[in-house]
């Protein structure tokens, strides 16, 4: 039976993000949490496949408790079941103690009811580090595919699938043995929009908790900010790139203005390097 | 198996369906779930309010009337309306008549200035707390009728998206597509009997708000009208709210008045930002929102028919709007309770026809709703038929008092016949006059 197991990330929608200017802090009061939108293309994805193939998918996402209400968007889309892991003490973890985690709990998801795909989305728009989903797919052992922008098809019966990934030459088409991992671009599927009942089912739909006890106990040191080497001690914003100075002809006349543009070339050391090239 | 659940729910079926989680909707909704019923509350947006655009007053008899503990729920409000009033623009000049202290100084206050995608969202929490199950992110399209064409459901935008339940209480807003579709209303909103509202959130300090408008505290607050020129001459209302760390500031005009002028809505609002009196008040500010919202001013002669068999309609959807004092927040919470009391009177007696459904007609004909509009049913066309009555006056009110405080140094006489002046030059004396009379009559409702 087809088996999708996909992996979301609750983020703050970045398009109404700003940084406090004097503490270089996200200010996250206020800000809407929405569904990592590539992951919700890689659900997308896995929805497609279930009504081609039938069979069932899995969301699993780690986060804060306000997750679930993510985990309900999943089941809105077409997702079965939903597991929200969150406990205080995956507080602080990076891409390492997060992926570890995950990992470990895909696995045992795996164990018990065996998956063709592990999907995730090529990167989280909070983070862009897009470490987890290879990250995640190396522990678990499974063959990757990043930056899938196509699934040509998934062959139960002679257990491979062909998808199709974006380089910035050009795209590769790749024969895979399942189960594989695959992160995911936009265009690999189009959003849905979830039937009524489906809606209205996922609005009731409370996911499974899992914590750093059960099903798995997790040793402390390896999770959290504990068992993460790397942590954000600042956050910045680039500086805004600023204006060219604009000399108005019309006030200055032609010749100085010429004039005034060529000294300020010299004294780039622009014009030196080009001139000492042509000769 | 959730796989299973889903398969096995046949047809999705309510006591009440409730068409939007504004004010009124979420009331009516909540009214009949306190009673037990189950309730679907059907939103387009994300979320409650998520479609609405407001920077306004809100009503503490209307609030306390639903959650008499209201206070002690921590409403995200603004700031207490302590000082209110109107202010008159010409076309440099200000002239401000404004109350503070004295009745507006009470605790709780009459009215709170709020952001209605803030108030909105709390006030449905506050429903679905009850028991009412909101189903956002869809569009109620059309009506489900039986044999005998009674409504019995709603079709919505989405796949299998049929809902069922006996009765119906539509609060879709301004554009009243289903109330025509209910057949309660034969016609769109009157370009003439609607006003577009563009409004700007605008960023500032507390502390700069509270200098710049001569307030206290963050627990003191400012509603303004504006009147005069503000909206190049034409039949508008400019509007002043402050907020915790934000201003609401925008201008209102008739639909039609725009489209017969060529008016476009951000020149108006320009020219009401850039006027001298206007302009410091605001300098500095971030702009965090702008946008804008169709009002409906018709009240009582644009008034649907309010039930159907298996149908009720309230709040803007029923042009429940006081165009001159600019209540319509408690309108939508007192009208939607009663709407919400119909249904669940209309469930004990199983009868969910029109004549079972009059009762919310009836019990409205006694409250300030339906009195209201009804005095003021000729207001809208007062201002119709008095196109120059915004901008002639205030200005001419800015010029006497203008003339009278400063014509030192000259004999009185003059300065009266000076003023006398600047009234007729705009109006014989007894055009003015008869302009008064009828702005009274059409408020008194005589």
């Amino acid at each position: 039976m087809f088996h999708a197991l996909v992996a979301v990330k609750q983020v703050p929608d970045t398009t109404n993000i700003r940084i406090d200017p004097e503490t270089g802090n996200l200010i996250r009061q206020g800000v809407p949490t929405i569904l990592n939108p590539y992951d919700a293309h890689a659900l997308a994805a896995a929805v497609e496949w279930k009504q081609k193939l039938g069979g069932k998918i899995t969301v699993i996402s780690m986060g804060p408790p306000s997750t679930v209400t993510t985990i309900r968007e999943c089941i809105e889309m077409g997702a079965d079941r939903g597991i929200v892991i969150t406990a205080r003490q995956f507080a602080g973890a990076d891409t390492l103690a997060t992926s570890y985690v995950l990992a470990t709990l895909m696995q045992y998801v795996h164990e018990q009811d065996p998956v063709s795909v592990v999907l995730f989305g090529k990167q989280a728009i909070d983070g862009d580090t897009a470490q987890v989903g290879p990250g995640v797919s190396i522990r678990m052992g499974l063959p990757l595919v990043t930056y899938a922008v196509k699934i040509h098809e998934i062959n139960l019966e002679e257990n491979y699938m062909v998808a199709e990934r974006k380089t910035e030459a050009y795209n590769e088409i790749i024969r895979t043995p399942l189960p594989a991992g695959l992160t995911c671009e936009k265009e690999i599927a189009k959003i849905p929009y979830a039937s009524l009942p489906n809606l209205v089912y996922s609005l009731k739909y409370e996911p499974e908790i899992w914590t750093h006890e059960t099903p798995v106990m997790f040793p402390l040191d390896q999770i959290g900010l504990k068992g993460s080497p790397t942590w954000v001690f600042k956050t910045t914003q680039p500086e805004l790139r600023k204006g060219g100075e604009v000399l108005k002809v019309a006030e200055m006349g032609v010749g100085p203005a010429v004039k005034s543009v060529l000294e300020k070339i010299k004294s780039s050391g622009v014009l030196n390097a080009v001139a000492g090239g042509a000769a | 198996m959730p796989e299973m659940e889903k398969k096995d729910q046949e047809k999705l079926s309510f006591d009440v369906i409730v068409v939007g989680a504004g004010l009124a909707g979420g009331t009516a909704a909540l009214m009949a779930a306190r009673a037990g019923l189950n309730v679907a509350l059907i939103e387009r947006g994300q979320t409650p309010g998520g479609k609405n655009y407001f920077g306004g007053t809100v009503y503490t008899h209307a609030m306390e009337e639903i959650f008499p503990d209201f206070w002690t729920r921590m409403p995200p409000l603004e700031r207490p309306a302590t000082e209110a009033g109107y202010w008159f623009l010409s076309e440099t000049g200000l002239t401000r008549i404004m109350v503070g202290g004295g009745e507006l100084s009470r605790t709780p206050a009459d009215a709170y200035i709020g952001l209605m995608a803030k108030f909105a969202n709390w006030w449905i929490t506050q429903a679905q707390a009850e028991g009412v199950f909101l189903i956002p992110k869809t569009l109620v399209v059309d009506f489900i009728r039986d044999s005998a064409g009674r409504i019995i459901g709603v079709k919505t935008d989405r796949p299998e998206g049929d809902v069922y339940a006996p009765v119906t209480i539509i609060c879709e807003g301004v554009n009243n597509l289903l109330t025509q579709k209910a057949g309660l209303i034969d016609h769109d909103v009157k370009p003439e009997r609607v006003a577009l509202v563009v409004k700007q959130l605008i960023s500032l300090p507390t502390e700069t708000i509270n200098a710049r408008f001569g307030l206290p505290d963050a627990e003191h607050g400012l509603a303004v009208s504006v009147m005069g020129d503000i909206s190049l001459g034409l039949t508008g209302l400019g509007f002043i709210y402050t907020g915790k760390d934000n201003v609401s500031i925008g201008v209102g005009v008739d639909l039609d008045v725009l489209d017969n002028h060529h008016v476009r809505p951000y020149d108006l609002m320009q020219h009401f930002l850039k006027h001298p009196q206007i302009a410091p008040l605001i300098a500095g500010g971030q702009m965090l929102e702008y946008g804008g919202h169709l009002i409906p001013e018709g009240g009582w002669s644009q008034m649907p028919k309010l039930y159907a068999d298996g149908v009720l309609v309230a709040g803007d959807a029923a042009a429940m709007v006081n165009a001159l004092h600019w209540e319509g927040t408690n309108m939508a919470i007192i009208a939607g309770k009663m709407a919400g009391e119909a249904a669940v009177e209309a469930h004990k007696r199983k009868d969910f026809s029109a004549g079972s459904l009059k009762v919310y007609e009836d019990k409205l004909k006694d409250t300030f709703i339906l009195k209201d509009l009804k005095q003021y049913r000729n207001f809208s066309k007062f201002l119709i038929n008095h196109e120059d009555f915004m901008s002639v006056y205030p200005t001419f009110l800015n010029e006497a008092l203008g003339k009278f405080f400063s014509g030192f140094g000259k004999p009185k006489r003059e300065v009266y016949k000076n003023i006398l002046g600047s009234l007729t030059k705009r109006k014989p004396l007894l055009k003015a006059a008869g302009d008064i009379l009828a702005f009274g009559r059409s408020i008194l409702g005589r």
